[in-house]
């Protein structure tokens, strides 16, 4: 059997899909560790033998993300906005057409414009704080000691989401406390967390020139508090990818596999 | 780290050592006996500059000699933000550092500085100077297309002059700067120009012969050097390069993506944009910046050979074709992008934007626009001289490149 294996090493999870001609075999997500090579590897083999394949098997690996150049089984690397633009080929879901995708991650967003043959136009990354990204969702939800997972759901139920002004995550975690001290509901606190951080990479897409549709991927885009934000601040609907936070490895795997004209 | 690095490349032409001994003097060794060596027995003076707008030939018929101390250290800058305002560029903060602390000797050396009022950052630089040395302010027109602003200009220069010869005039056979050693020194200084430039021609071949970090490293290495020792160097460079290109040894094929770097000067040893673009797998065959390009490219035309007639040739000069930003209205950079676009066969820009630098982030907007039509993409690189976002910037410039590998993918494919 011929498979194809991406790995996408970023700055909180490594994240490792292998897939055939088709579909996706099987994947794993952890946290990326201090030791992002041994940990990248260890991942690898133990997925292999869940899929009871043999190194052999892998016909070639691509791998993206932050630690993308420690990886040494992997026979190239690509940039993470061509391994989003290229995973979107197979996790966005049927008859969308995908011309845009925000991929929020740990310590970054961006904005990628595609054309129709899934070849980046022009792209955003955020500047180099963690505004706009997972990490602000992660340091708030902490404060308002929140699950991460819960934090959706609960923001869902909001009646009059707060105002969070600062997109600093230092910033805003003072003003959420202040707010919490003035017996502020957290899901209207949570509510108001979604709200900025959809503002802000709205922002981005804006100056980007996006086009509809829309796909979000990345870990956050579980969560339907945020993509309810985002579809009120661009008004308009959005496509969340299958398997989000796989996007890119996916992406890689499909490079390696150089498989982009079989979708 | 820069210097190692370019070390242990052993395809380096010869004549880039030269070159990069001068940077390792400076910043490395901090030698100052190479200076000492400079000032002779004689005693010459030192005068540092900041900008492109000072005259050097002023200076050298003087019998001083010039150092250019725009600043681009990460530790120097460290240093100087605690004395300037968070929002200031890094340019001017390494300045500031570097002379408070004077952790390179090469500051402390300088008999007098000066400043020239372009940018907001610049003209207010001067002021901080001055607590620590002493400081000429040059007060440079920020509209050139009128009388009186040329008029002010020549003013400027003659003063400049007269505060020249006081600092080093009773040295040498009377006070004035005398006609030949101006027209010496206008002489040696467009020598070096008629080198950078023919650099710049080589790098026009479609297969380039040297990567553009060291091309950029050997011009602004001219900052440090005495012009007619720096002239030999790059002219026994060129010849090296020239050999290079007949035997069809290459340093990147004629498919690498090329890129012309604009934007916020890229001083040494802050190379890492540089580093990163050609890592990444693209080539940088020219730039539009005030450490290289736009700093010694045009040469002055002189007709007569009065010292009038020669100030007047100096004044134009140093002011109608510079295009740095602090000047208004500066459509005429514009023309010389696309005319470098085109002469150079670019890719793609790379727009650096320096922290806190107000004048270049503005004139981004026209740059992207009229990119826009010719087709070229323009990649806008926000960063200071802090090496913590390396890898951000990396999976920029690496998609950027990806991004016009695929559009030249397609091309060759239609
Ligand atoms: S661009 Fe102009 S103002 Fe800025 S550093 Fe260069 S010469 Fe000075
Ligand atoms: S032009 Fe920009 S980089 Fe140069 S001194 Fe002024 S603000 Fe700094």
């Amino acid at each position: 059997m011929k498979c194809y294996a991406g790995i996408d090493a970023g700055s909180t999870y490594i994240k490792v899909a292998v897939i055939n001609d088709s579909t996706l075999m099987g994947y794993k997500i952890a946290p990326t560790g201090i030791d992002c090579r041994k940990k990248s590897r260890e991942m690898f083999d133990e997925l292999l033998s869940d899929l009871s394949l043999s190194p052999s098997d892998i016909i070639a690996i691509t791998s993206t993300g932050y630690g993308r150049r420690l990886i040494d089984i992997s026979n190239e690397t690509v940039s993470e906005i061509m391994a989003h633009a290229i995973g979107a080929i197979w996790t966005a879901p049927e008859g969308s057409k995908i011309r845009t995708i925000i991929d929020i991650g740990g310590q970054d967003s961006k904005v990628i414009v595609i054309d129709e043959k899934w070849e980046t136009k022009n792209f955003i990354m955020n500047d180099k704080c963690a505004a706009g990204t997972g990490r602000f969702i992660e340091v708030l939800s902490r404060v308002l000691e929140v699950n991460v997972e819960q934090i959706g759901p609960f923001s869902l139920q909001a009646k009059t989401p707060c105002q969070i002004n600062s997109t600093c995550a230092v910033f805003a975690e003072s003003e959420v406390i202040s707010l919490l001290a003035r017996g502020k509901d957290r899901k209207d606190i949570i509510a108001g967390i979604h709200r900025s951080l959809a503002k802000r990479i709205s922002g981005m897409a804006r100056k980007a020139s996006f086009e509809p549709d829309l796909l979000l991927t990345g870990g956050v885009a579980l969560n339907p508090g945020l993509v309810a934000a985002f579809e009120d601040e661009l008004m308009m609907d959005i496509y969340v990818a299958r398997k989000p936070q796989l996007n890119g490895a996916i992406g890689a795997a499909i490079i390696a596999g150089n498989l982009r004209g079989k979708s | 780290m820069m210097l190692a690095e370019l070390d242990n490349n052993s395809n380096l032409p010869a004549g880039i050592y030269y070159f990069i001994n001068i940077m390792r003097d400076a910043f490395v060794k901090n030698q100052v006996r190479r200076y000492r060596q400079l000032q002779g027995r004689d005693n010459r003076k030192i005068i540092g500059t900041y900008c492109i707008t000072v005259p050097e030939e002023l200076i050298y018929a003087a019998g001083a000699i010039p150092v250019r101390l725009c600043g681009g250290s990460y530790e120097a800058s460290c240093i100087g933000d605690e004395l300037v305002p968070r929002d200031t560029c890094p340019v001017v903060k390494a300045s500031v550092g570097f002379t408070s602390l004077n952790p390179i000797s090469l500051y402390q050396m300088c008999d007098a500085v000066i400043v020239s009022t372009t940018c907001d950052a610049k003209r207010k630089l001067g002021e901080e100077l001055s607590n620590y040395t002493e400081v000429w302010m040059l007060e440079v027109p920020h509209i050139k297309d009128t009388d009186g602003s040329r008029r002010q200009w020549i003013q400027q220069l003659y003063t400049l002059k007269k505060n020249i010869e006081k600092l080093t005039g009773r040295k040498f056979i009377g006070r004035r700067i005398r006609r030949k050693a101006l027209e010496d020194s206008i002489g040696i200084i467009n020598r070096a120009r008629y080198q950078a430039r023919r650099l710049y021609e080589i790098r026009k071949s479609p297969a380039p012969v040297i990567l553009g970090r060291e091309a950029m490293l050997a011009i602004n290495a001219y900052s440090y050097d005495i012009a007619f020792e720096w002239t030999r160097a790059m002219s026994e460079l060129n010849d090296e390069l020239e050999a290079l290109y007949h035997k069809g040894q290459f340093v990147c094929s004629e498919y690498t993506p090329r890129i012309l770097i604009a934007g916020s000067p890229m001083i040494f040893p802050n190379w890492k944009i540089p580093s990163l673009i050609e890592e990444m797998g693209a080539v940088i065959v020219t730039d539009e910046t005030c450490m290289g390009n736009r700093y010694l490219y045009d040469p002055i035309g002189t007709t007569e050979k009065s010292v009038k007639d020669m100030m007047v040739g100096i004044a134009a000069r140093y002011l109608m074709p510079c295009v740095c930003p602090s000047f208004t209205p500066n459509e005429d950079r514009l023309y010389r992008l696309l005319q470098m676009a085109e002469e150079f066969n670019i890719d793609g820009i790379i727009y650096h934007v320096l922290k806190g630098c107000v004048v270049y982030d503005f004139e981004l907007i026209r740059v992207e626009k009229i990119m826009k039509e010719k087709n070229i993409p323009v990649l806008r690189i926000e960063t200071d001289y802090n090496p913590e976002d390396i890898e951000q910037l990396r999976t920029r410039i690496e998609a950027f490149i990806e991004i016009i590998n695929s559009k030249k993918r397609k091309m060759k494919e239609a």
